[in-house]
């Protein structure tokens, strides 16, 4: 097997899917698509924290947070924290998530994903001020939707069984 | 035990190390952010990147309301065409009783020897982006420190007061709604003249803070900037009352607005810069 073509060809759909994911999130959202957004970056980042641990990991997911944080305009640091906090969930549950069917895998991400929302919601909540309501959470569910679908279509692709192989 | 491609022996930290390592840099750059303001740096050279970026992503949206716009029924045109006409005409009135007041009143300022209020130009924008700020409510335009824009400048759409810039980027900028959770503007209300601060509440809403309970207010009554400030020029439409209520416990009555800029609505909007004027009195 070819390792280094194997290699770069990861790199190459890490880079592809990360550059797409903050695509998506430049896109002018407004309304309630903008409340109920899932967080393309965030789903990326964990996705391949959970697939390719040993390529993407704390130090991308900060980066990309700095990023977001940019994007929305607020304290620098907030998703930076919030992405760091759902990498290492990831990584702590890694071997049990990688078992489930997508079902269980989206479940079982969800309060990872709440658990990020509400990282960036306290860090916002000490440093700004106090948020005007609780639809900051709302997005988690939207992104574990979206986990569902990239799970689902992993699972289709690949055939069961050979999910962390992507 | 050690699955393939797992270390059997740790080489390197492990996660619970490098989290806590990281959540160190997150929160100094939380503290060095809000306290010290000293990543703006940072921020410039993100909207310098992510600029052609931002632009391109705006593409489908625009193409998308300009197919809309184009398949809109002719009659539907036609019927706005003469509203607009109809309103043009009656603006047209207004403008010419502007001017002569405008005359007069500079005559009566010269004779009472008053300062001259502020000229004004106006810089066109479009809305880029809305920020996706669960604690202050933001936008971001299409102009930036290159178009003229400086921190504090009024935004105004058709219809009223939007917010205030408050980050400038080389290409764009950042407004902060007036609906915002402690955004405050110096208002009076149009009816009586009475001078108020009016604050946002977050959830798109305002509230007039501080108001004695004695005070004549209406729902429907207009707010309008005083401009006491020097940021915000006097009379521009900021929000209308929505309700009046008094409390027991507080001697001020409870006044919730709503803003009349199409906040959620706006495409484009306009900010205001003040014309450099003579200091001396």
């Amino acid at each position: 097997m070819n390792v280094s073509s194997h290699a770069s060809g990861n790199w190459r759909r890490i880079l592809g899917t990360l550059t797409l994911a903050v695509l998506l999130e430049q896109l002018p959202w407004s309304g309630w698509a903008l409340v109920a957004r899932p967080d393309f970056v965030l789903v990326a980042v964990l996705f391949w924290a959970l697939h390719q641990p040993a390529r993407v990991g704390f130090g991308v997911a900060f980066f990309l947070g700095l990023l977001a944080d940019f994007q929305d305009g607020v304290v620098f640091g907030q998703h930076a924290i919030a992405y760091v906090v759902g990498v290492y969930l990831v990584l702590y549950l890694r071997l049990r998530l990688l078992q489930f069917d997508p079902h269980r895998q989206a479940a079982q991400m969800f309060p990872i994903f709440l658990g990020a929302q509400a990282a960036v919601l306290l860090v916002g909540w000490l440093a700004v001020n106090p948020p005007t309501g609780l639809s900051i959470l709302v997005p988690a569910l939207g992104s574990t939707l979206l986990w569902y679908l990239i799970a689902l279509f992993m699972c289709l692709w690949h055939g069961k069984g050979a999910q962390d192989r992507a | 035990m050690a699955m393939p491609g797992q270390l059997m022996f740790a080489r390197r930290l492990g996660p619970t190390a490098r989290l806590a390592i990281w959540l160190l840099a997150g929160l100094a750059c939380v503290v060095i952010d809000s306290r010290y303001h000293a990543l703006d740096g940072l921020r410039s050279g993100f909207s310098v990147l992510l600029q052609p970026v931002r632009d391109v992503m705006r593409v489908p949206a625009d193409v998308a309301a300009e197919l809309a716009g184009f398949f809109t029924r002719h009659r539907l045109l036609q019927n706005e065409r003469d509203a607009l006409l109809l309103e043009r005409a009656q603006l047209l009135v207004g403008v010419n009783d502007a001017k002569e007041l405008a005359r007069e009143n500079a005559e009566l300022r010269a004779l009472l020897r008053l300062r001259d209020r502020p000229g004004q130009e106006v810089v066109h924008a479009a809305l880029l982006y809305k920020g996706h700020d669960w604690f202050a409510q933001r936008l971001t335009l299409d102009q930036g420190a290159s178009g003229g824009l400086r921190t504090g400048m009024p935004v105004i759409d058709a219809a009223g007061l939007v917010g205030q810039v408050t980050r400038v980027y080389p290409g764009s900028s950042e407004v902060t709604l007036v609906s915002s959770p402690d955004q405050l503007t110096p208002v009076l209300v149009e009816r009586t003249g009475q001078r108020g601060l009016a604050a946002g509440t977050g959830r798109g809403q305002m509230e007039l803070r501080y108001m004695p309970a004695q005070t004549d207010l209406r729902p429907g009554d207009r707010l309008l900037t005083s401009g006491i400030d020097g940021v915000y020029p006097a009379g521009i439409p900021v929000a209308a009352v929505n309700r009046v209520s008094r409390s027991q416990s507080s001697p001020y009555l409870r006044v919730e607005c709503m803003p009349l800029a199409g906040i959620d609505r706006a495409r484009g909007v306009l900010v205001l810069i003040a014309k450099p004027q003579a200091k001396t009195r």
